[in-house]
């Protein structure tokens, strides 16, 4: 595999620059920008740097920290279950947390989390959710949410190929086989589940990596390995051999053999966000950065920069690794680790020149460090789309996350969007050509990462069933795995238990 | 010397009665009624000849000068004249204008020929002998022209190059009179560099006709092309070969007007005759206007709105008259609303309803045009249907993509409507299948409009039985999740092709 080295200008670049005394053909000016940046405001809190008198004081029950889909989700409980009092504060202009999204004059975007599989037709909370809106119709999947063909294809070879599974030699296809089976072995025993919950038969499998399991098992073609490494940074943002086997497995075993979908739309999980915000809106309260949270004589204080919220509870939906910068004598949660990424939204003014079949909705190059692009067109109803925008997701997957988000801090956006466009070039040779807009998102904890030991750690345990002074935990890191099904259940599960507190 | 003097005048003659027999040929190519094109042509032709021999008394000194010059210009606009005439037919609406304005002026510098040429050389022969050599010589050259024009011009070289080759003839005359003629010129090194150029711009012309009128496309299409046009959206190319006139959209026949008669009849007619109560009618595609000329064969319909997704393609069906009479005018009908928008997006946000829907779709040869043959945008359309209503979809061939057609018509009952699988032959195309979708059970109509050419209520039921090699196979419906009908399309299509 490559090095994952984005901000070295490639070979041939290089090459051409140096040998030819001509820079390559530049194509267009690239406009664009950083955004949504947070960085700043979360060093800020950090280092306990906001210093906040709120002239306000306002009572409230139930305070829910964190507008994103765990927070978003406890409030669609609340309500579902007739509760009324209480808020969410999100930090943001806009709540959405990892399902935000944006606009231009072309197409809705998403700038995370962009689908969702559809839900098993047993009972669920997410096919509890989904019936509401719509998203069935007689009990099958409406045709107008699912991902339509075609969805994804593999850039390989010089050529796109279709499905993201790289074709290779007759020992390749037989450890494709044998996979396979393996997987289908493992969604019939039962223990991978979406919601993952709690009650997890783990086992030995979260004791080593998904690369060190491949090997044992015997899975040694190198296509196999790269598509297990590739879903390792697609659904947790770290390699196969940081990633637990558990999860590595969890990607394969969890989820249908023959998943119609999934669902998704233009703008991602924002979608999800709308219809949540229609039925719980009026509860979220944006720009409330919460400086901290107090335990004051039997309430909790929940102090924000015009507001002081003095509740009975607290549900805590942001990452949990902020907890300990705004509450006293929380303990640091060490074991929870964190991807840093890279989101890029590219607004293409046409659509590039390719040999292989036609463009999917999920779109990988073989071998990049990137993790390829989304298309948010994908799910227009036109049959001839000239301009589109394109979803470019980079998890900086390799090394210490650490020293990474020191990386992605330290590169300007030009040197972020020529590594991009260099990346996109060897399966588009003239994007240059067609891309007219980059704006990219840096986020330095996008999400948690399952690695080895994380779901079996004490760490893990303790905040999962913390429970002290009506204060209750309900991001996805709680589940080490960070997908929507997991926020919400994340979500829910607090809401009921704080439901049972309060009317006490 | 004298040989060379009227072998020019041969050539010139040749040349004149040329640039007529192209004009002539060319505007009833185009446009039709080859007697009225020929006629128009060949009077305003004549007499604008006949001013230019009138003209002729005007030029006093520098005769040869003027002749030289006056050959020059016959064998650029003469030469050029068949490329502008295309392009003018495929870009502009000014068609008619252009050709009487080129006719006459041609007509006007050819008139100017031999009178010059004779009182050039009134001084070198008697003047009996002059008159008698002279049109001796101009009847030859028409004879001749007149011979090959249709025997090896246009057969071999085509309209644009025929006309070119003439222009280089026409050109070379005046050329070669510069030092035929040396002693009667003033300065013949200026007169020289014009007729090169002349001969170099023509010459330019031969190299690049392919471009000039897709004669390139000419290898792709057995016929010879008239209008290719790229559009935003696809390339448009009409075929004529004698009265058969193609429409071809990225090399897919469309229609031939020798019988696109049997399939705009049988795409409309099934469905609109059993519904005597229809007013308002919707036709998804189609914007050669051909279902829509059938649709308004029934006076009770009020409103025909046409969707489709290419300007260019309804504004062609709109203006060019040999289109206009193809389709019978209909897209200029008052009771005709024609919208250009891509129908999937159109129909999502639109709430009107109609009694009647014609989809004239290209086959679903890729993803883009397979989401319009999906369950969710036959449900989608069936919400824009009254209570009563039919939509006739065109669905390719039961014959040769057989598994395709049969997904169409399961892809239509998954969406809800009962589907009514019937099928017609086009000899252009073969054996060619519709679906009537809707509601209700179909009984076929006991009447139809009178002046039907292809369908008779006898004839009407047999459509709607499969012999055996085209019935029912089993397949999947066709879902915007899986797009099981490209898939199908192109494996059967491409079994064929091989």
């Amino acid at each position: 595999m490559e090095p994952d080295r984005p901000l070295v200008p490639s070979r041939r670049r290089f090459l051409s620059a140096a040998l030819v005394g001509l820079s390559q053909k530049s194509g267009r000016a690239v406009t664009g920008s950083f955004v949504l940046e947070s960085h700043e405001a979360g060093h800020r809190l950090r280092d306990r740097a906001f210093a906040a008198m709120p002239a306000r004081e306002q009572r409230v029950p139930l305070v829910i920290v964190g507008g994103g889909i765990a927070g978003l989700c406890a409030a669609w409980r609340l309500r579902r279950r007739g509760f009324r009092d209480f808020v969410v504060l999100e930090m943001e202009d806009r709540a959405g947390g990892n399902a935000r999204w944006g606009e231009n004059e072309i197409s809705q975007y998403p700038w995370a989390a962009h689908y969702v599989p559809v839900p098993g037709p047993g009972p669920s909370l997410a096919r509890e959710l989904f019936e509401e809106l719509g998203l069935f119709e007689d009990g099958e999947p409406s045709e107008r949410h699912l991902c339509f063909s075609p969805q994804e294809r593999l850039f390989l070879q010089g050529r796109w190929q279709e499905g993201l599974e790289p074709a290779g030699t007759p020992k390749d296809i037989d450890q494709y086989k044998r996979f396979s089976d393996r997987m289908a072995d493992f969604r019939a025993n039962g223990a991978f589940r979406i919601p993952a919950g709690d009650s997890l038969r783990l086992g030995e499998l979260d004791r080593l990596s998904m690369r060190d399991w491949l090997l044992r098992e015997g899975f040694d073609s190198s296509y196999l390995q790269w598509y297990c490494d590739y879903s390792c940074r697609d659904d947790y943002g770290c390699s196969s051999a940081d990633a637990s086997a558990w999860a590595g497995i969890h990607y394969f075993a969890a989820r249908e053999d023959h998943d119609p979908g999934p669902f998704t739309w233009p703008e991602g999980n924002g979608w999800l966000v709308k219809r949540l915000l229609e039925r719980v809106g009026t509860h979220v309260r944006t720009g409330a950065t919460v400086c901290q949270a107090a335990r004051e004589k039997n309430r909790w204080r929940i102090v924000t920069k015009e507001i002081a919220y003095v509740s009975d509870a607290v549900i805590f939906a942001a990452p949990t690794f902020l907890a300990p910068f705004l509450i006293e004598d929380m303990p640091a949660p060490q074991a929870f680790e964190y991807s840093p990424w890279v989101t890029a939204n590219l607004t293409l003014d046409r659509l590039p020149r390719e040999r292989g079949v036609p463009l999917a909705w999920d779109n990988v190059i073989f071998n990049s460090p990137s993790l390829g692009y989304v298309v948010a067109t994908h799910q227009s109803l036109a049959s001839r789309i000239e301009r589109s925008v394109w979803t470019y997701y980079w998890a900086l997957a390799d090394g210490e996350p650490a020293a990474r988000r020191r990386d992605l801090l330290a590169s300007g956006w030009n040197r972020w969007k020529e590594a991009i466009l260099d990346d996109l070039t060897r399966a588009h040779p003239d994007i240059r050509e067609c891309v007219s807009r980059i704006d990219i998102l840096r986020l330095g904890h996008a999400m948690i990462r399952p690695s080895v030991g994380f779901l079996t750690s004490q760490a893990r345990r303790k905040f999962t069933a913390y429970e002290a002074d009506n204060f209750w935990f309900a991001n996805s890191d709680l589940s080490g795995i960070s997908i929507f099904e997991e926020a919400q259940y994340r979500g829910v599960t607090a809401a009921d238990r704080a439901l049972a507190r309060i009317s006490k | 010397m004298t040989f060379i003097l009227f072998f020019s005048v041969f050539l010139i003659a040749a040349c004149g009665l040329i640039y007529e027999l192209i004009a002539g040929a060319l505007a009833s190519y185009l446009l039709g009624d080859s007697i009225l094109q020929f006629s128009t042509v060949i009077g305003t032709y004549l007499f604008a000849m006949g001013i230019g021999s009138y003209l002729s008394r005007f030029i006093g000194r520098g005769l040869v000068a003027r002749f030289v010059t006056i050959e020059a210009m016959v064998g650029l606009i003469g030469g050029f004249s068949s490329s502008i005439l295309f392009l003018a037919f495929a870009y502009t609406e000014s068609f008619r204008f252009l050709l009487y304005s080129l006719v006459t002026l041609i007509g006007i510098l050819v008139g100017l020929e031999i009178p010059l040429l004779m009182r050039i050389l009134k001084d070198r022969f008697q003047f009996h002998d002059l008159v008698a050599h002279v049109l001796t010589f101009d009847y030859l050259g028409a004879l001749g022209a007149s011979i090959l024009f249709p025997l090896l011009l246009v057969p071999r070289l085509g309209m644009v190059r025929s006309a070119l080759l003439f222009g280089i003839l026409n050109a070379a005359v005046a050329f070669w009179s510069t030092f035929i003629f040396r002693h009667q010129i003033g300065s013949p090194a200026g007169l020289r560099v014009i007729c090169l150029m002349v001969l170099a711009a023509l010459g330019a012309g031969m190299v690049g006709a392919d471009r000039l009128t897709g004669l390139a496309e000419e290898n792709l299409y057995a016929d010879e092309v008239i209008l290719s046009r790229n559009t935003r959206y696809q390339r448009i190319v009409l075929t004529r070969w004698k009265d058969d006139l193609r429409l071809f959209l990225n090399s897919h026949l469309q229609f031939s007007s020798r019988d696109e008669y049997r399939y705009h009849e049988a795409l409309v007619h099934p469905g609109l005759a059993a519904l005597p109560h229809a007013r308002s009618v919707l036709v998804l595609g189609g914007g050669d206007g051909l279902a829509v000329r059938e649709i308004l064969r029934y006076p009770q319909i009020e409103r025909v709105t046409l969707v489709d997704l290419d300007p260019e393609m309804t504004q062609l069906f709109s203006t060019n008259p040999m289109l206009t009479e193809l389709n019978g005018r209909s897209l200029l009908s008052p009771k005709v609303r024609v919208i250009n928008a891509d129908a999937f997006p159109w129909l999502s946000e639109n709430g009107e309803m109609f009694d009647f829907v014609a989809v004239d779709f290209p086959d679903p040869t890729n993803f883009s045009l397979g989401k319009l043959y999906t369950t969710a945008f036959y449900r989608l359309l069936a919400k824009h249907l009254s209570a009563s209503a039919y939509v006739a979809v065109q669905s390719t061939s039961p014959l040769f993509a057989r598994t395709s057609f049969w997904c169409i018509v399961e892809t239509i009952r998954g969406a809800g409507l009962k589907a009514h699988p019937y099928h017609v032959y086009v000899p252009s195309f073969g054996e060619w299948g519709f679906v009537l979708a809707g509601a209700f059970p179909y009984e076929p109509p006991a009447l139809l409009p009178e002046d039907l050419r292809f369908l008779t209520p006898a004839n009407l039921s047999n459509l709607f039985d499969f012999p055996r090699d085209m019935q029912p196979v089993d397949v999947q419906p066709n879902r915007l999740n899986d797009q099981i009908l490209v898939r199908y399309y192109e494996k059967e299509w491409s079994q064929i092709a091989r």
